[in-house]
C-alpha cells in the first residue's frame, strides 16, 4: 500500500520555486555586509544628527524645526542610500551567475519567477528597511525636536522617498539581470541615474521631478503638499519601475547564464 | 535510435550554438535518444560537451536548431520540463552558508515540491548518500567526495525521469568513483541518463550509447558497442603457464604463422599483433591448438588497450584526417 501510496503523482506548487528566490534572497541580503554598512552608516548619521541638534535646542535654547532637520536628514539618506543601493542591487543577478545557473535555474523554476523573485526581495528588504528606519527617526525627531511634523505628511514624505528609492532598486536589478559583470553593473547604474537625474531637471516646472520631490519634503513633513501632484510623481516612479523591471525580465529570460 | 517521437526523451534538430559570434561551440548537432539508454557523451576539452548539456537543460538558448525533452521545446522558462530533469553541473557550486539539509531544502522548494513530499525525501536522500553525519555542517567546508555526493542527491530530490551528469567522477577519490559508477547502473535500469566524461572507461562501464563531439561537431552516434565495433582488434596478450622451453617452442611456431605480423614472448607473457586483414577468431583458433600442443596452459587473455578509448581516438583521428571533406556530415553520424 505504501508504494502504491508512493507513486501518486506530486502535486507542484507553482509559486514555491518563486517563494524559494524570495526568501533565500531575503535572508542574503540581510546577510551581506553591504546591507549591514548601509543600515549601520544611516543610524550613525540619523542619531549624530538628532542629538546634536537636540544639544543645540536643550543646552543654548535655540528652536530646531524638525520638519527641516528631519527633510535635509532624508535627503542625505537618498543620496548615500542610492550609491548604496546601487552596489547593493547591480549584483543581485550578476554576483551569482556561476551557482546560479548551475543550483538554481537548472530546477524547476522559470527565469521569470527567478527575476520576480530577485526583485521583489529586494524591494521587501531595502524599502522595509528604508521605511523602518525612517519610521524610528520620524518618531525621534517628534520627541527631541520642536514637533512641527504632521503624522500625515511624515508618511506622505516617507512614502514619496520610498517610490524613488524603489526606481532605483528596480533599475539596479535590471541592470544586474541584463550585465556580465557586477562592476560594469554599477558603472551602468549610476550612469544611468546621474543621466537620468541631470536630464529631469529641464522638465517644465509644473511637473515634480525627483529633486523638486526631495526639495519640498520640509513642507511636506509640515503637511503642506499637493496630494495630486506627489500622486502623480509616486505614479510616474511607479510606472517608469514596472517598465523597466519588464525590460529586465524580458532580457533575462532569454539570455545564456 | 527511435523512430517514432513519442518514445524520445531528447530529441535535437541541427543544435548549433555560437557564442557572441566569437566561437563555435557547437555546431549542427542532431541526436535522438530514447527511454531507457544511457549514453556517454565524449570528447576532448573545448569539444561541445558541456555547451550541449547546458543547451538541453534551457540554460542557454540555441543559436539555430532546437533542442526537445520529453516531447515538448526546452526554453529557459520551461520550469515543467525541468521538474522532470536532475543535472550535475561539472564543478558543482553551493550558495554560501547553507547546510546539506537547507540545500536540499532549497532544491526542493525550487521544484515547488511541497513540504510533505520533500522534507522526508530530502532525509531518505542524505541518508543514502552518507551525509548524515554531516547534514548540519557547512557546505563550504567539504571535500570534493563530500560536494559530490551533495550533488548526487540535489539531482535526484525531484525524482527525475532524465538524468543529465557532466563528469560526474571528476575529481573523485577511486572509492568515491566505483560508488558513482554503482549508482549510475541502478538508476539506469529505470531511468535515462546522459553522462558525460573525460575518463573512457567510466563510459565504456556504466553506457550502453555513445555520442562523440569534435570541436563542436558530432562525429558518432549509436549504440557503444557498434563504436567499439569500429575498432581494429589486433594486439592480444595472453599469460601462460608451462615449461619455458615449451612456451618458446610453442612461440616460434606461432611466429610462422601467417595471420600474425609480431609476436613477443616476455617471460610467460605472449604478445600477439595481428595482420590487418586477420580474422581474429581463426587466428586465436590456431593459437590456442598450438599451446595446447605444447602442453602450455592458459591463465588469461585480454585485448590490449581501452576498447572505447581506442575507438574514440580512431574516430577523432578519422574525422581529422577527412580535411575540407568534413563539410560534408561523416558517414558514421
Amino acid at each position: 500500500m505504501d508504494a502504491v501510496a508512493d507513486k501518486k503523482p506530486v502535486a507542484f506548487n507553482r509559486w514555491l520555486p518563486y517563494w524559494a528566490v524570495f526568501q533565500s534572497d531575503v535572508r542574503q541580503t540581510l546577510r551581506s555586509w553591504v546591507y549591514r554598512f548601509w543600515v549601520l552608516l544611516t543610524v550613525l548619521a540619523a542619531v549624530g544628527y538628532l542629538l546634536y541638534n537636540f544639544g543645540i535646542y536643550h543646552e543654548v535654547g535655540i528652536v530646531q524645526s524638525a520638519s527641516l532637520h528631519i527633510s535635509k536628514l532624508l535627503y542625505w539618506i537618498v543620496v548615500v542610500s542610492a550609491v548604496i543601493i546601487c552596489v547593493l542591487t547591480a549584483g543581485s543577478i550578476t554576483a551569482e551567475r556561476g551557482t546560479m545557473a548551475d543550483s538554481v535555474l537548472s530546477r524547476g523554476i522559470s527565469r521569470h519567477q527567478y527575476f520576480l523573485g530577485k526583485w521583489h526581495a529586494r524591494l521587501a528588504t531595502v524599502l522595509g528597511t528604508f521605511l523602518l528606519l525612517g519610521a524610528l527617526i520620524l518618531i525621534s525627531a517628534w520627541f527631541l525636536l520642536h514637533e512641527d511634523l504632521s503624522w500625515h505628511g511624515s508618511l506622505v514624505a516617507l512614502m514619496t522617498v520610498a517610490v524613488l528609492l524603489g526606481a532605483v532598486i528596480t533599475c539596479g536589478v535590471t541592470v544586474s539581470a541584463i550585465a556580465n559583470s557586477t562592476v560594469l553593473g554599477i558603472a551602468v547604474l549610476w550612469t544611468i541615474l546621474c543621466a537620468a537625474g541631470f536630464l529631469l531637471q529641464f522638465l517644465p516646472a509644473r511637473y515634480l521631478s525627483p529633486d523638486r520631490a526631495l526639495q519640498r519634503l520640509p513642507f511636506i513633513l509640515q503637511g503642506h503638499y499637493d496630494l495630486n501632484g506627489l500622486a502623480e510623481f509616486a505614479g510616474w516612479a511607479i510606472l517608469v519601475s514596472c517598465i523597466t523591471a519588464l525590460i529586465g525580465l524580458a532580457y533575462f529570460s532569454r539570455r545564456d547564464v | 535510435m527511435a523512430n517514432n517521437s513519442s518514445d524520445l526523451v531528447v530529441e535535437t534538430f541541427k543544435l548549433t550554438k555560437i557564442y557572441q559570434n566569437r566561437q563555435i561551440a557547437l555546431n549542427d548537432v542532431t541526436l535522438r535518444l530514447e527511454r531507457g539508454c544511457v549514453m556517454g557523451l565524449l570528447g576532448s576539452n573545448g569539444a561541445g560537451k558541456t555547451t550541449f548539456l547546458r543547451l538541453l537543460i534551457g540554460l542557454h538558448r540555441p543559436t539555430a536548431g532546437w533542442a526537445k525533452v520529453f516531447g515538448k521545446f526546452m526554453t529557459p522558462n520551461a520550469a515543467d520540463l525541468r521538474r522532470r530533469i536532475g543535472y550535475i553541473p561539472t564543478n558543482p557550486q553551493f550558495p554560501r552558508g547553507m547546510t546539506p539539509i537547507t540545500y536540499l531544502d532549497y532544491m526542493a522548494r525550487l521544484f515547488g515540491l511541497p513540504r510533505e513530499v520533500r522534507k522526508p525525501r530530502l532525509a531518505s536522500l542524505i541518508r543514502a548518500v552518507d551525509l548524515l553525519r554531516v547534514s548540519g555542517d557547512p557546505i563550504a567546508g567539504f571535500s570534493n567526495g563530500m560536494t559530490a555526493r551533495l550533488a548526487i542527491a540535489a539531482s535526484l530530490i525531484n525524482e527525475p525521469d532524465l538524468l543529465v551528469w557532466d563528469e560526474p567522477t571528476h575529481g573523485l577519490d577511486p572509492e568515491a568513483r566505483r560508488s558513482m559508477l554503482e549508482l549510475i547502473k541502478t538508476l539506469a535500469r529505470e531511468k535515462t541518463l546522459i553522462v558525460s566524461s573525460h575518463n573512457l572507461s567510466d563510459i565504456d562501464e556504466v553506457c550502453n550509447h555513445a555520442a562523440v563531439l569534435s570541436h563542436g561537431q558530432m562525429i558518432y552516434c549509436g549504440a557503444l558497442q557498434d563504436l567499439k565495433g569500429r575498432m581494429r582488434r589486433n594486439h592480444y596478450e595472453l599469460d601462460l603457464e608451462g615449461d619455458q622451453k615449451a612456451l618458446a617452442k610453442a612461440a616460434q611456431v606461432i611466429r610462422a604463422l601467417p595471420e600474425f605480423r609480431m609476436v613477443n614472448l616476455k617471460q610467460r607473457r605472449l604478445e600477439l599483433y595481428l595482420q590487418d586483414d586477420a580474422v581474429n577468431t581463426a587466428a586465436l583458433a590456431n593459437v590456442f591448438m598450438t599451446l595446447n600442443d605444447n602442453k602450455v596452459t592458459l591463465i588469461s587473455i585480454r585485448s590490449v588497450g581501452q576498447q572505447t578509448e581506442q575507438a574514440f581516438l580512431d574516430l577523432v583521428e578519422k574525422e581529422e584526417s577527412r580535411g575540407f571533406a568534413r563539410i560534408y556530415q561523416p558517414e558514421a553520424a
